[in-house]
């Protein structure tokens, strides 16, 4: 090929080349990056994981801060907290402040006074007979004389059945946070001092963190203009755990890409002492990152931060074709390469495609966003390693650097390593009987997913524990085509319910049909009202001889008949009484604009433990379409199917690797021979984080995944090596250079992510860190003696 | 004020629960009452309310188990059940159930010690959230209790509670606005675990 040909193609290839990079440059200058925690959430879920999803997406609990203020006295801690209950009230980025403050509840209270006979469940037609009346006065008559009778005596005569108190009563939560000094506080924690709660719930949708970053700016400047002395302040919730995983993905994978980059960039001066040399093997990478991120941007359009932050591995492999190329074309060129080395690299790089494949058919939009962006990426990067690189350094690295160094070092270990056959054999059947021996291997915890901190999530525990409310375990859910239809079911699941909590199998339960009653029952209701003289002739019955004389019931029967032409109580009519936050919590509405209405159960009483869900599932089957949710236990299937899927794309994956193995080298023997390290190096892996207690979840299959697909290059390898045994001694030492130097940049690369503080990044790094280092080393002390000692100086 | 409501019926039933006794000084009542583990009594209630014909009248049995659990159980005139054990309080009135927790509502707290305090002959809790006074002697004695909490104090003036020996025999509650209301309290056969003796 003349010089003049080679160098039209190389201006042909960089030109293609440089289209490739601006396409993709344009498509991720228009991608929206993520690093909320949707990464984690199911990307099909059935119908119950939908209404956990939608909860916790952009349900209220979203958007909702818990704040906490310790230190000092209770009195102290009260005065603290309505200063900065009014301050966030003021302040307009909440839709609501609560810290069981009662002032401000006056328009709550005479809206369900004014709304009784449409609210309250003790109206029916036999509630104004005589019989009913009697009964309802008597009840109320019942109350007089205690503490609670002077409320209801200053209603008595527009109220004499007591429907206020009836409604008041199904109202009455039966967990709620400990009042001191009239706000929320903490209840005794041994050894701990009083706190003082507050709940502000956010305007702003939970996904805007952005917004939520504000509110809780908002809450901790807040705090800070009250200088409160001695009293310090805690912030927790959804929203807290949003903005704070974000700041910590940007954070790492800003940090990894750097730290990453400059070792790689070491790594490659040491390897070849020549910074072209550096600049041309790091454009493969570079090259395969812009591919990846472009392509998951395309695929699912957007990007999430903890994609980016493993791109940073993928530095570590695909840098490893440009060092193959580079000191493998030295001894040949490029030419010489392409025939021998190339087919190598090749059958590498679908290894690793087989692996990470494996993840984009995960459950998880994060994991499939790590297999599309690592396909793409080592793709882009091979293609420019096979299709640029021959042309822009024809004869590979002219630099020596200390690779000769690393060569002897490398021969020497290939020549001692063999004789570790016998004590990895044995580590290896120690590992066997440690992972039987160890019955709970993997973790089936969604929270091992979560890149929030431990501390943070212990904080966010004890202040739910102090509120007692507002996070049932177990719920209720009803859903209907229309708010109508919703609102009945859960009229009926309350039913249902209702026998539950008189059996004592329930402690209690809330529902928006409290509130909000079916526009059916609401029309029942009011039917049931009588027309005056029937009312009045009823009364006179009821009251005769009693303590309270119909005489003195007039404005009662004025009110009823109010009632009876009154309009039926509304969301909108609620909402504007200032209840949203309430309605919120019990009332979804989807996108699809079907409503779904929750209803949250507590137990019973004396049992701190979830209610008896088997009871509420009996109760609730004749209820159409009812179902229960324990948040806990669902998150925990969910993790669980998301374990055993992966468990089976890994099986499917390795598989792969080996069928690709298999194919292109045709001999059983051959692929025994590259299967051995691979093998043994996934179970002394998978041994060593027995050892250390570590409990195994999906990250660390995917991590094992890897392990296989990037180990089976180094296998693959000395297979190769094997086979071309003729090749001179100084040669094999260069090549077995360019092994450990990919594989150093692997290790290093991997062990990097290992020490993020992501727990999902460092479940991947440890796994393939240690496993990696462990295939290079395995494959080389079971490679066979043809790669005996060779030139070693 | 609904929502006050809301307390005030908690606060109400709460009350109509109490039961104690005293002696010479709140620490000689308490040693008296703190023999009685369990017991149970019937009682009489009457209810004087202003503007309504009255008085109010109803019956029925109290239980009690020490260290925090009692019920009431009215009979007359209408079915009527409150039990209360550690902070957790179960109401039941035409044919309904509902739970709360007492702490939630600092007014249904205090009126839940002055009766829990009493029953277990507790000096400590009781004078947490009442100053006591106590006249007679062990033969007879009254212990006053007036609400040290300002919110409860705007429902409850006081509480005069009367007792024979460890036995509390008679609550008497005056409520801010006047009303008032007197439970006799009559116990029945094993009403303590320890028989009763004059303090030395």
């Amino acid at each position: 090929m003349s010089a003049q040909g080679v160098n039209r193609r190389l201006a042909w290839a960089l030109l293609l080349w440089a289209a490739v990079v601006a396409a993709c440059v344009a498509q991720i200058l228009r991608t929206p990056f993520t690093a909320d925690l949707s990464a984690f959430l199911p990307a099909n879920p059935d119908a119950q994981q939908r209404v956990l999803i939608e909860q916790l997406e952009s349900g209220l609990p979203a958007r909702t801060l818990l704040v906490a203020i310790d230190g000092g006295t209770p009195a102290a801690r009260a005065e603290a907290s309505r200063a900065l209950a009014g301050r966030l009230r003021a302040g307009g980025l909440f839709e609501q402040v609560q810290n069981g403050q009662t002032e401000g509840f006056e328009k709550v209270g005479s809206f369900l006074f004014d709304h009784r006979y449409a609210l309250s469940p003790a109206v029916d037609a036999q509630r104004f007979t005589a019989a009913g009346l009697r009964d309802g006065m008597g009840e109320t008559l019942s109350l007089l004389g205690t503490p609670a009778g002077a409320a209801l005596k200053a209603i008595i005569e527009r109220d004499p059945t007591g429907e206020t108190a009836r409604i008041a009563e199904s109202l009455i939560p039966s967990s709620a946070p400990r009042s001191e000094e009239g706000v929320w506080a903490s209840r005794d924690r041994s050894g701990v001092g009083g706190r003082a709660l507050l709940l502000a719930i956010a305007r702003a949708p939970g996904a805007d963190l952005d917004a939520q970053l504000k509110a809780i700016a908002a809450v901790r400047e807040g705090f800070a203009a009250l200088k409160a002395e001695g009293l310090t302040l805690q912030v927790s919730g959804a929203p807290v755990f949003g903005v704070e995983s974000r700041a910590q993905i940007e954070q790492e994978v800003e940090w990894l890409a750097k730290a990453g980059t400059l070792l790689m960039a070491a790594l490659l001066l040491v390897a070849f002492a020549s910074l072209p040399a550096l600049a041309v093997s790091l454009l493969p990478v570079a090259t395969g990152v812009l591919v990846g991120v472009a392509a998951v941007s395309l695929v699912f359009g957007g990007v999430h931060g903890m994609t980016l932050g493993f791109g940073t591995t993928l530095i570590g492999e695909a840098v490893d074709y440009a060092i193959y190329y580079l000191i493998q074309a030295r001894a040949g060129g490029a030419a010489l390469w392409l025939r021998t080395g190339w087919p190598t690299v090749r059958l590498g790089l679908l290894t690793s495609v087989c692996g990470f494949a494996a993840l984009v058919f995960s459950g998880f939009p994060g994991l499939q966003q790590l297999g599309v962006f690592s396909l793409a990426g080592l793709l882009g990067a091979a293609a420019f390693t096979r299709g640029v690189m021959p042309l822009l350094m024809p004869d590979g690295a002219r630099g020596q650097g200390l690779r000769r160094l690393l060569a002897q070092a490398a021969a020497a270990a290939v020549a001692w390593l063999p004789k570790l056959r016998v004590p990895v054999l044995i580590l290896a059947v120690a590992a066997v009987a440690l992972l039987l021996q160890r019955g709970q291997l993997w973790s089936a915890e969604l929270s091992s997913l979560s890149p929030v901190r431990k501390d943070l999530l212990d904080l966010d525990a004890s202040l739910r524990a102090d509120l007692s409310a507002g996070d049932a375990r177990t719920l209720a859910v009803v859903s209907g085509a229309d708010l109508e239809a919703t609102l009945r079911k859960a009229e009926a699941a309350a039913q249902q319910l209702d026998t539950l909590v008189d059996r004592g199998l329930i402690g209690g339960y809330d529902t928006v049909a409290r509130w909000l009653p079916s526009q059916q029952t609401q029309a029942a209701r009011r039917a049931a009202l009588p027309a005056p003289d029937a009312l009045r002739a009823a009364l006179q019955d009821a009251a005769a001889g009693g303590p309270l004389p119909a005489a003195r019931l007039a404005p009662f029967l004025a009110d009823v008949e109010e009632a009876r032409a009154a309009k039926p109580v509304t969301l909108a009519q609620l909402r504007q009484a200032g209840l949203s936050p309430l309605l919120d919590a019990l009332l979804l509405q989807r996108k699809d604009g079907s409503w779904v209405a929750l209803l949250p159960l507590q137990p019973a009483p004396g049992k701190a433990q979830a209610p008896d869900t088997a009871a509420v599932r009996q109760a609730l089957a004749l209820v159409d379409g009812a179902q229960v949710l324990e948040i806990g236990a669902e998150l925990t299937r969910l993790y669980a199917r998301y374990l055993s899927e992966a468990q089976t794309q890994a099986v499917l994956g390795a598989l792969g690797v080996v069928v690709l193995v298999a194919l292109a080298l045709r001999s059983t023997c051959r692929v025994l021979a590259v299967c051995e390290p691979l093998a043994l190096s996934v179970l002394l892996t998978m041994g060593t984080l027995a050892a250390l207690n570590v409990q195994l979840g999906i990250l660390h299959l995917v991590g094992l995944l890897l392990v296989v697909a990037v180990g089976s290059n180094y296998a693959l390898f000395f297979d190769m090596l094997r086979h071309q045994g003729q090749t001179a001694a100084e040669v094999d030492a260069d090549t077995l250079a360019s092994l450990v130097l990919a594989n150093l940049t692997t290790v290093l690369s991997f062990g990097l992510i290992a020490g993020s503080s992501i727990p999902a990044l460092a479940a991947i790094g440890t796994v393939v860190a240690i496993g990696a280092l462990l295939a290079l080393l395995l494959s080389a002390a079971f490679a066979r003696p043809r790669v005996g000692p060779p030139g070693a100086g | 004020m609904k929502t006050r409501l809301v307390e005030a019926l908690l606060a109400a039933c709460l009350l109509s629960a109490g039961s104690s006794a005293w002696a010479l000084n709140l620490a000689e009542v308490t040693a008296l009452l703190a023999k009685n583990k369990s017991g149970e009594a019937r009682f009489t209630e009457e209810r004087f309310v202003s503007n309504i014909d009255g008085p109010l009248r109803a019956a029925g049995t109290l239980s009690f188990e020490a260290p925090d659990r009692f019920t009431r159980t009215t009979t007359e005139p209408r079915g009527e059940a409150m039990e209360v054990q550690g902070n957790t309080l179960v109401l039941k009135r035409g044919g309904r159930t509902r739970q709360m927790t007492v702490d939630a509502i600092p007014e249904l707290s205090a009126l839940i010690e002055a009766v829990r305090g009493t029953l277990t002959g507790n000096a400590v809790l009781l004078d947490k959230f009442f100053k006591t006074q106590v006249d007679g002697n062990a033969a007879r004695w009254t212990l006053t209790l007036v609400p040290r909490d300002a919110r409860l104090a705007t429902q409850v003036r006081e509480l005069k509670i009367t007792g024979l020996q460890s036995e509390m025999r008679s609550v008497e509650l005056w409520l801010a606005g006047g009303d008032r209301s007197v439970m006799a309290i009559e116990p029945l056969q094993p009403l303590q675990a320890l028989p009763a003796r004059p303090a030395k």
